[in-house]
């Protein structure tokens, strides 16, 4: 006789020790759990199963099979593997325990080609090789003795924590690709024996939750991403860090991919599942630093990019985010240029609605073989060709998603000036806007902005140069044929028409001085707020007459994120937690 | 550490035995290819990969796949003259003195992106290894590995080539230029195509003196004096990507080279005169190019879209031999 209730228990006794206020993230990761075990097999919905003791037969066989499969051999796989047999050993027949002992001894495991890979990669064979101690290279399929898997895996996670903790995470504030970072670092903490790494492992998971909390608006991950895909950029909501918003933060208030609306882009993705089911916890007050919206905020950020392997004189340039955040909106941008290869979403306005494509930007969609070479070692006359087959879109001229070398961008606090430089003969002489076509009010001005409404955001965007508007399914596409060309955009909270209506009479009067542009794209703005900002492409930023230098942008900087490197602290309602990574711990006051 | 020091007369036995070319004209080569991908579907349990490692041992005619059979993204494989196999992947340096049956990773994590790993021919010991992130180099068989770009301006490396007479001297291709060391990658100088990428470089078996290097897109180059000059040797409009070179074992001059987008191209005057060598070929991007040392009228292309193609009269008609939905992206023979 199955007793769910009693293995789902034991499986997840640290949740039992928990204060009351913890009770509803538990009951989110049981509805997660129950969830996941309906889903197709596959290793986290196997350990979905295995949790909540449903069909165990069948998991343990499906198991078997994967660990048979040849296929399953990327980065993706190891850890996860790992995560699986680990938590639910005591539940595997004697066979299954060969069979994973046989991948780590047979298999060529590949170690992948970029960061999140890395850290699943070594995440697993730190732990494979921590479980088979003691064993020579011809136990081993890369033909390294127990010792040696386990150091270089040692010495990789301390190379990559110590450098997203001093200098930067690459592949940054992705919505797809944070979970993979999230949850290899829950099993670790889960299973590493040493404390010390057990202890870093729990200072990362803080780390990236946090860092993901602060531009978390309701489930939308507000700001610039490094890796995003075109169907999560215009539909915020079916990006994966949705299920982590929900599962740790408790929002969007419901599990929103069950609605067809927010179905995720890759449905079968549930990475998820480790975090669920990990014994760590996320602190309380980081919960309240990803909810509590009452005041408005910047935060800003010091990012890195993904390692620059040829025409760059450096191999991680900084990144620089800006993120404005409300109870309404989040606007949110990176300082523009080539920070991270194909998957670049520099800035956006994403605001709260229960409807779908709650968001505004632009895009120049550019691409080259220039900019793929920066990044992967093949020849440069087959990337762009290869790039295509893997992802879909990269040459197309409509993408959602691009890096571009002329594209730059200064923001203040709700307004962001974008300006677009673009070369003669580069891959494409035009921008591209995203407008949802379920906004309450797109209302073209004659004064030449654009005003958007969408429940209790007003979005005002003034195109420099002339435009064009393209009807497509779900959206309005902005499409401004022009080389040198930019927009303005303003955005504030409205309640009611009436505010509306004077936001619009407001914004309507502002003068947007372009003097110049034609040469040289430039503009000079004043905010609602009376700020003046002044921006000319390749030139400094200047706010109210004074240089604005994004590279002394810290680690972080925002009042529930501060950072140096080596030092981050997270404040919230008096109460301060500092992850120090020099010394390696963690400090509460 | 002084690594020319195990160039005594004993480790320059392989030098003298092995009079021009790592392989003696006639006896059977074993050769190496590496597919880096399949179009073809995931692998099946059974059978043959898709991609990875393969050798022949009958001048090309048939293959079979050699060491890990999951896709580690395999750039080039190469044996030293102590038979020893080395494999250039995505995982690192890998290493086998069992003729592949087993494999060893011979670098940490600091290494990835191995496009191309090459053993002295005449000190087995010493290896070098070009990397997306630098040259690196081993002087113990790869048990432990150096990165060595002092002199270098920028780290990306497609090809090093180590002088079979002088394991001091070593040319290096990067992305901006022709680089020359004559310490064994103790330190470098740029000693040609300054700003330019250069994809290959290979010694010449008949004149050691001269090494052949192919640009990205500005032809082909020649040394005449151990890697201190450079003279173009095609030309100046020719902008085709050049990522191999094959020389004729024993006939001085004839040059056949292999190009994205222009085929097989062959020079029999050094690259006075070129001709194109593409009949039957269907796919003209070619990124490796041997001439079987035991038979030089064998040559094997390896192409980007459409696998091997082999012919039997030095390039005139072509016909595909091997996985014919695949993208080669190293050839080698010893």
């Amino acid at each position: 006789m199955k007793r769910p209730a009693l293995v789902f228990a034991l499986l997840l006794l640290p949740a039992l020790c928990l204060s009351s206020d913890d009770s509803a993230f538990v009951a989110r990761q049981r509805r997660l759990l129950e969830v996941l075990s309906r889903e197709p097999l596959s290793l986290p919905a196997i350990a979905g199963r295995l949790a909540v003791d449903s069909d165990r037969a069948a998991a343990i066989a499906a198991f078997d099979s994967m660990g048979r499969d040849r296929n399953l051999s990327g980065p993706f796989h190891g850890y996860a593997l790992m995560a699986v047999y680990l938590r639910f050993r005591s539940l595997f027949p004697d066979s299954i325990h060969r069979l994973v002992r046989d991948v780590f001894r047979f298999r060529g495991l590949y170690r992948g080609d970029t960061e999140n890979h890395w850290v699943m990669y070594y995440t697993g064979m730190y732990l494979a090789a921590q479980t088979w101690p003691n064993e020579p290279g011809t136990a081993w399929f890369n033909g390294k003795s127990s010792e040696e898997n386990f150091r270089e895996a040692e010495g990789w996670l301390n190379h990559w924590i110590t450098l997203t903790s001093t200098t930067g995470q690459g592949e940054f504030d992705s919505p797809t690709y944070m979970p993979v970072f999230l949850a290899p670092m829950c099993v670790l903490y889960d299973f590493a024996a040493d404390s010390v790494m057990k202890t870093r492992a729990r200072m990362m998971c803080d780390l990236v939750l946090a860092d993901f909390a602060v531009e978390d608006l309701q489930g939308n991950y507000g700001g610039g991403h490094s890796r995003d895909y075109p169907a999560d950029i215009i539909n915020p909501l079916i990006a994966q860090t949705t299920r982590v918003a929900w599962l740790y933060f408790g929002q969007p208030g419901r599990m929103i991919w069950d609605d067809p609306q927010f179905q995720p882009r890759v449905r079968a993705s549930w990475e998820i599942v480790f975090p669920a089911l990990s014994g760590y916890r996320v602190p309380a007050m980081i919960a309240q630093m990803a909810t509590d919206r009452s005041v408005p905020y910047v935060q800003r950020k010091r990012k890195r990019v993904r390692n620059i392997i040829r025409f760059g004189e450096e191999l991680n340039p900084p990144v620089y985010t800006y993120t404005y955040m409300t109870s309404d909106f989040v606007l949110g941008s990176l300082q523009g240029g080539i920070l991270q290869p194909f998957q670049q979403h520099t800035w956006d306005v994403t605001f709260v609605s229960k409807r779908p494509y709650n968001t505004i930007f632009t895009v120049h969609p550019s691409y080259s073989k220039r900019e793929l070479g920066m990044f992967f070692p093949e020849e440069l006359n087959v990337m762009v060709q290869g790039v295509d087959l893997a992802k879909g879109t990269y040459s197309s001229p409509d993408k959602w998603n691009s890096s571009s070398p002329y594209e730059q961008t200064f923001q203040y606090k709700n307004a962001i000036i974008v300006l677009y430089n673009i070369a003669p003969g580069a891959h494409y002489p035009h921008i591209d806007g995203f407008f949802p076509g379920n906004l309450d009010d797109r209302t073209v001005d004659s004064a030449g902005w654009i005003f958007c409404r969408s429940g209790e955001t007003a979005v005002a965007f003034y195109p420099v140069r002339p435009y064009a508007w393209i009807r497509e399914g779900e959206n309005w596409r902005f499409r401004s044929p022009h080389l040198k060309t930019g927009v303005v955009v303003e955005v504030a909270s409205v309640r009611g028409n009436g505010e509306y209506e004077e936001f619009m009479r407001r914004m309507r009067v502002r003068a947007v001085d372009t003097s110049g542009f034609s040469l040289n794209p430039g503009v000079t703005y004043t905010t609602l707020a009376g700020d003046v900002m002044k921006f000319r492409y390749d030139g400094p930023r200047i706010l109210n007459g004074k240089v604005v230098d994004i590279a002394k942008t810290p680690l972080y900087d925002g009042p529930m994120m501060t950072g140096e490197p080596g030092i981050i602290t997270l404040h919230y309602g008096g109460h301060t937690r500092t992850l120090d990574f020099r010394e390696v711990r963690i400090i509460e006051r | 550490m002084n690594i020319l020091r195990p160039v005594c007369a004993f480790a320059l036995l392989p030098v003298l035995l092995h009079v021009s070319h790592g392989v003696s004209p006639a006896q059977p080569e074993n050769l190496y290819l590496t597919i880096l991908t399949s179009f073809r579907a995931a692998q099946k349990p059974t059978g043959d990969p898709a991609s990875g490692l393969f050798t022949s041992s009958d001048g090309g005619l048939t293959w079979e796949h050699l060491g890990w059979r999951e896709t580690i993204r395999t750039f080039y494989a190469e044996a030293g003259s102590d038979g020893t196999l080395w494999n250039a992947c995505g995982n690192g340096v890998l290493r086998s003195t069992d003729n592949g049956a087993h494999w060893k990773v011979t670098t940490g994590w600091e290494v990835t992106e191995v496009l191309k790993v090459k053993p002295s021919p005449s000190l087995p010991s010493l290896v070098f290894a070009s990397t997306a992130y630098g040259v690196f180099r081993s002087t113990d068989r790869g048990e432990s590995w150096e990165l060595k770009r002092a002199g270098m301006r920028r780290p990306f490396s497609g090809d090093v080539c180590i002088d079979r007479t002088d394991a001091r001297r070593v040319i290096a291709a990067t992305e901006e230029g022709v680089y020359l060391s004559e310490n064994s990658g103790e330190s470098w100088r740029q000693t040609g195509l300054p700003g330019r990428g250069v994809r290959v470089v290979v010694q010449d078996p008949v004149d050691a003196s001269r090494f052949w290097i192919g640009t990205e897109e500005d032809g082909v180059f020649c040394t005449t004096d151990g890697g201190r000059g450079w003279s173009r040797r095609t030309p100046a409009a020719f902008h085709a990507a050049v990522y191999a070179i094959a020389l004729h074992p024993r006939r001085r001059n004839w040059i056949s080279i292999g190009t994205y987008g222009d085929g097989v191209l062959l020079s029999t005057d050094a690259g006075g005169h070129w001709e194109e060598r593409n009949g039957g070929l269907s796919d003209l991007h070619v990124h490796a190019l041997i001439v079987l040392p035991s038979n030089p009228d064998v040559l094997l292309a390896g192409t980007l879209n459409r696998g091997l193609f082999r012919s039997t009269d030095a390039g005139v008609r072509w016909q595909s031999c091997f996985q014919d939905s695949s993208q080669v992206w190293g050839l080698s023979a010893r």
